[in-house]
């Protein structure tokens, strides 16, 4: 083929030239010249080309020409145009210089495009035997020369332009559309004689003809296929922002209402824009002079589509930044929970469609760490927020993989407060103030049984199983032990429920014993819904506990009864009830030694004759610090009445009725009580006037002229604040106590091992601790504070890690 | 000055009178109960032989029970009388 057309050109046949001129004039030439081409001329001259075998340089031709005049003039004229006033134009004529450079561009390009068209159809039609891609490959070829030569490097001229045009018709539309103004103005109200749209007076108003511009604008660009390329970016930054705009204008803060649905018509009316920024894709169409509505291949990508793209796009937009937002603000909504659920569920939505659950887990984290989790923040409100928490983290994500792992910083931490079981007892019993969710969800309908926790899940479908979230963390307790419940959760803390049984008896007997009016409809109540989730067996000791009291009520009448048929002289100087308690199934009492005043000391032996009578064989122990006493002291100008002291401020007060004045030496030798101790007690009389201290140590009677104002009748004066307010060792004390008992095993094993590591120590004695009596979680570090106290004592040695007794105890 | 108690609330705890702590049968406290029993005090009595040994009563019902020729106290082997 190519030796023959060599030959050919050697023997340039005539007419050839000039058919050459002629095709290639039609080709390039302007439309309206088109019709003085006569056709029949055309396609002799194509005819001739063609059967000379120069038809298929015709592309060629024309596509190395049109790169030609892209290159030396159109690109340099379409961006001289754009920059050209170089500044202080208005708004207004940017747009309108930005819509003549392209109009410009397209002017140039047109009889280009016209050509071919032509040559396409051509080839199409296989006219004179010419072959090649047809219309729409030769298209293909042509837009991409031009969109290489064009924006091969495109100044940033273009893109701001761009953005600022798209901004303004943005808005336009949107004014339009009778949203904007609601959204921007709404707080002030529209102002007098300024478009909303295009923000000039009224009467430069320029809106319609913003729209109009924005319609030719896109006519253009989608006829030269930059649509897409031009504008992606500008419309992609401008629904970024807008969207973030009206997010942080309408959803910030608000945790109350859910915005999904508002957001959704907003959304819609955005499309409206968009569909005007990208209708003419199809509408462009029409104006293809040619009218091959064929919808051929690339150009054809009908509007729909690039819609709905475009909403995708946006709806993707929405969610992400959505979700930045909540994710910010998600310990602040946490913390509102129950009245932020809406939000909770709009975050739910959005979450499910973005990849952002990472995120979202560190930085809730964080936020715990920061705001919640440091030594200022009180155990119960540390409690509280956790409670939200759960309940929350329980609607966002049903998985509960994102509470397991936001949380465990929270758990980890109020492991560490001393004060965490006792926060939670009391509010699971309803004592803690202003927080009554843990009473609630006490006594909801259907408890979880911690009991059935651990055993297979039977009951569920093996069809709704769903695969745990990646981000799950993968440990040996599996999906089926996460559990949502939130007081299983919280009494999970620390490993072990009896922690918490043992510090819900010692609330209980503090109660008991502080409250003396034996009604304990309230107590049962809560030991019964206690039963129910932690079991019969658990709650055995509390159940004891309750009917002590009861049965204490019985024999205080009892014995009421039996004193009240004595004569009058015989009768019992002193009004004593008591509280006899089965001390195997109370929680150990402090012992505290004292001496009571002779009177009380008597009805208490009086007592027990009546008791040993009433019960064969049992006698009482009593523990003359508990309890409380009702007294009036009369003084000589005022008399405090119905006052309610505990027995060892009874006991001071009865003192001072014999001899006004002691010395703090002599009454604590009285009252077998240490003069510490001693001086903190007489702090109560001293607040309420009735004694004085003087130089020496010395207290005496206040007798008269107390010019104090007189405290309230009848107040329960059984201070509070000071460290015996609970009867009770506490949770330090026993657990020393308890290593303490651990000792004599570690001694033993020491002398017939010699030396041992510490988890040697301490593995040997979880397995008396399994089998023993008592069951405490033991801890490593906690042992290991131990042995150190031995060693500082020196009752321990320790050398590279090895534990060993000193020589001198073998 | 002068003190007038108007109310006295004691605080007490009752114990067996017993010669020994824990129950020679069951090991468990007297001032507990039997492992059968929940309740300690009137529920789960103890009772006195007449070798002076005490048990919790289901206890030593449940040893006499089991004992096919002859009752005898678990302690010291004497025959077992109830005291009276």
């Amino acid at each position: 083929m190519m030796m023959e057309s060599a030959e050919i050109f050697v023997s340039v046949p005539q007419g050839l030239p000039s058919a050459w001129d002629t095709v290639t004039a039609a080709l390039v030439s302007p439309m309206s010249n088109d019709v003085t081409m006569s056709d029949e001329s055309l396609s002799e001259g194509l005819s001739l080309l063609c059967s000379n075998g120069l038809g298929q340089f015709l592309e060629g031709w024309l596509m190395e020409t049109l790169q030609v005049r892209l290159t030396t003039a159109m690109a340099p004229e379409f961006w001289a145009g754009l920059k050209q006033p170089e500044n202080e134009l208005e708004e207004k004529d940017r747009a309108r210089i930005l819509l003549m450079a392209f109009r410009t561009l397209l002017d140039r390009l047109e009889p280009f495009l016209g050509g071919l068209e032509k040559l396409g159809t051509w080839q199409d039609e296989g006219r004179g035997g010419l072959c090649g891609p047809g219309t729409g490959g030769l298209r293909e070829r042509a837009f991409s020369i031009i969109r290489a030569i064009l924006l091969f490097s495109p100044s940033a001229v273009l893109q701001e332009r761009i953005l600022e045009f798209y901004s303004r018709t943005f808005s336009v539309h949107m004014s339009q559309e009778g949203e904007a103004g609601e959204a921007e103005e709404g707080g002030g109200g529209p102002e007098v004689g300024i478009c909303q749209g295009c923000t000039v007076p009224t009467h430069q108003c320029w809106c319609q003809e913003a729209l109009e511009q924005l319609q030719e604008l896109s006519h253009i660009l989608s006829r030269l296929q930059l649509l897409e390329r031009v504008s992606s970016e500008a419309v992609t930054s401008i629904l970024h922002k807008l969207i973030e705009q009206r997010m942080e204008q309408h959803c910030r803060g608000e945790y109350e209402s859910s915005f999904l649905f508002d957001f959704q018509e907003w959304l819609e009316l955005v499309l409206g824009w968009l569909s005007r920024v990208f209708a003419s894709e199809v509408g462009g169409m029409g104006m293809v002079p040619n009218g091959t509505s064929s919808g051929g291949g690339v150009m054809g990508q009908p509007a729909n589509a690039v819609l709905q793209r475009w909403r995708c796009h946006m709806h993707q937009f929405f969610c992400r930044i959505y979700v930045n937002m909540r994710i910010e603000e998600l310990f602040s909504i946490i913390r509102d929970f129950p009245e932020s659920k809406p939000a909770i569920e709009d975050l739910k939505f959005c979450l499910e469609r973005t990849n952002q659950r990472q995120q979202l887990l560190t930085s809730l984290k964080t936020a715990f760490e920061t705001r919640l989790l440091h030594p200022g923040v009180h155990t119960s409100d540390i409690i509280t927020v956790y409670i939200s928490a759960i309940k929350a983290l329980r609607e966002l994500d049903p998985s509960m993989v994102i509470l397991q792992v936001a949380c465990q910083p929270i758990r980890k931490y109020l492991r560490t407060r001393e004060d965490t079981v006792r926060q939670i007892v009391a509010s699971l019993t309803g004592d803690a103030e202003g927080c009554s969710d843990l009473a609630n969800e006490l006594s909801r309908a259907d408890p979880v049984t911690l009991e059935t926790q651990d055993s297979e899940d039977e009951g569920s479908d093996p069809e709704e199983w769903t695969p745990d979230p990646t981000d799950a963390v993968t440990d040996k307790t599996g999906s089926k032990r996460r559990s949502s419940d939130i007081i299983s959760l919280l009494v999970s803390i620390y490993g072990s429920k009896e922690i918490f049984i043992d510090e819900y008896r010692t609330v209980l007997a503090d109660r008991l014993l502080h409250q003396f009016n034996y009604n304990t409809a309230r107590e049962i109540r809560n030991v019964e819904l206690l039963k129910l989730r932690f079991g019969e067996s658990h709650m055995h000791y509390c159940e004891v506990m309750l009917k002590d009291v009861a049965d204490s009520r019985r024999i205080n009448t009892n014995i009421r009864e039996e004193e009240s048929r004595l004569a009058k002289e015989e009768q019992p100087p002193l009004a004593l009830s008591a509280m006899i308690l089965s001390s195997e199934f109370w929680p150990t009492l402090k012992e505290e030694k004292m001496e009571l005043p002779p009177l009380a000391s008597q009805a208490m032996e009086a007592y027990t004759h009546r008791y040993e009578k009433l019960k064969a064989m049992r006698t009482l122990s009593w523990k003359s610090h508990l309890g409380s006493v009702t007294l009036d002291v009369e003084l000589e100008d005022r008399t405090l009445t119905n006052l309610t002291v505990s027995p060892i401020h009874a006991a001071i007060i009865l003192h001072f009725q014999d001899k006004s004045l002691w010395t703090l030496e002599d009454l604590s030798v009285a009252l077998g009580v240490p003069q510490e101790m001693l001086r903190r007690k007489l702090t109560l009389w001293q607040q309420q006037g009735v004694l004085k201290e003087e130089a020496g140590g010395r207290y005496s009677v206040l007798e008269t002229g107390s010019s104090r104002e007189r405290p309230e009748r009848g107040v329960m004066l059984i201070d509070s604040d000071e460290e015996g307010d609970s009867n009770t060792t506490t949770q330090s004390e026993q657990r020393e106590e308890k290593l303490q008992l651990f000792w004599a095993y570690i001694q033993a094993m020491l002398t017939n091992l010699e030396t041992m590591t510490l988890e040697r120590i301490h593995s040997m004695l979880r397995m008396f601790v399994a089998t023993g009596p008592v069951v405490t979680e033991m801890d490593v570090n906690e042992l290991q504070a131990f042995l150190q106290r031995k060693v500082r004592d020196h009752q321990l040695i320790v050398s590279a890690g090895v534990y060993r007794l000193p020589k001198s105890t073998n | 000055m002068k003190v007038k108690i108007k109310q006295w609330n004691g605080v007490a705890s009752w114990l067996w009178v017993a010669n020994d702590e824990n129950c020679g049968i069951c090991r468990m406290s007297f001032n507990g109960c039997c492992p059968d029993c929940k309740v300690p005090g009137d529920d789960c009595p103890l009772v006195w032989g007449q070798c002076s040994h005490c048990f919790h009563m289901h206890c030593i019902l449940k040893w006499l029970n089991s004992q096919q020729v002859q009752q005898q106290c678990p302690m010291c082997r004497q025959e077992w009388k109830f005291k009276e």
